[in-house]
């Protein structure tokens, strides 16, 4: 499926210029009374859910920004942040 | 003490007319048949620094204020400072003078010899541009000089567009990694050539620069 994305500094590209960098899993949890459980699952573990998802893309070949957008899964298409994520 | 010899990624497989050595790169001014443009001219001996901070504001490159808007250029006292993204920028030195000499601020890279380094202009430029990227050179907005960063015959690149007249003529200078020098070369003479695109030393570079902007001269 092609994949389109609009990077915030040169706007939107053919998806082969960015590099995947993981679901968005909010700040890094605190270091106080962090169990190794809780960090490994930060880590490691993954929503996988069909449907929007708001993920880390860099766009490797091209201005070199770190950047999260809202996708869709099932449609590998860029989407608006659902409202209830604002 | 040896000193070692420096030496440009390009090779044109064009007799060289004119040459001289300049800060151990050999470099040359001009080639046998050169044609009435477009011209492409490799001027990888041309100083580049990159500069990384989070406050790219503090830095006057050649005394130029580096842009606040990423993408966006600025000219002045022979130094092109491109702003890249929050935190980047690139400084290019296009006067063929005394070098700069290394950077004094540790923000500052010299990446001279990391890249490769080449001007494209003349008439039907932005054609040859189509058939190698699909990114849109030639848009009416904004104004040259401007940043592009994408792949330029599938090579990532930054690219500046400098000058634009009519709908296809106009300039542009590129760098990409110097290991693709030699294809990167190859793929755009063999797109330029039925445009009449020839390999062009140094002074047909700064005829155009100081046509573009005429206080270089």
């Amino acid at each position: 499926m092609s994949l389109m994305l609009t990077c915030p500094v040169c706007g939107r590209r053919n998806g082969y210029e960015f590099r995947y960098g993981g679901e968005d899993k909010g700040p890094r949890p605190e270091e106080d009374g962090l169990t190794p459980r809780a960090w490994c699952d930060y880590v490691h573990m993954n929503r996988c859910a069909a449907g929007p998802v708001k993920e880390w893309w860099f766009h490797r070949d091209g201005c070199g920004s770190w950047f999260t957008t809202w996708r869709d899964t099932t449609t590998n298409l860029e989407i608006q942040p659902p409202e209830d994520s604002e | 003490m040896t000193e070692n010899q420096r030496q440009s990624p390009v090779q044109f497989s064009v007799p060289a007319l004119d040459a001289e050595e300049r800060d151990r790169w050999p470099v040359v001014l001009e080639y046998a048949d050169e044609g009435e443009g477009p011209d492409l001219v490799d001027l990888s001996h041309l100083t580049r620094w990159d500069l990384q901070d989070r406050d790219l504001q503090q830095f006057r490159p050649g005394g130029v204020v580096v842009p606040e808007r990423p993408g966006s250029c600025a000219f002045g006292n022979g130094v092109l400072v491109n702003r890249m993204n929050r935190t980047q920028a690139s400084i290019w030195h296009l006067n063929p003078g005394e070098p700069p000499g290394p950077p004094s601020e540790s923000a500052l890279t010299d990446v001279t010899e990391a890249t490769v380094f080449l001007a494209l202009f003349g008439p039907g430029v932005f054609s040859i541009g189509e058939k190698l990227t699909a990114l849109d050179l030639s848009r009416p907005e904004p104004k040259p000089p401007f940043l592009i960063q994408g792949p330029f015959s599938r090579v990532p690149c930054q690219i500046v567009v400098l000058e634009r007249s009519g709908e296809t003529d106009g300039g542009l200078l590129f760098t990409c990694s110097r290991g693709y020098a030699a294809d990167m070369v190859d793929s755009v003479l063999s797109a330029g050539r039925e445009f009449g695109l020839r390999p062009a030393g140094e002074k047909a570079f700064l005829r155009w620069l100081s046509s573009v902007f005429p206080e270089t001269e």
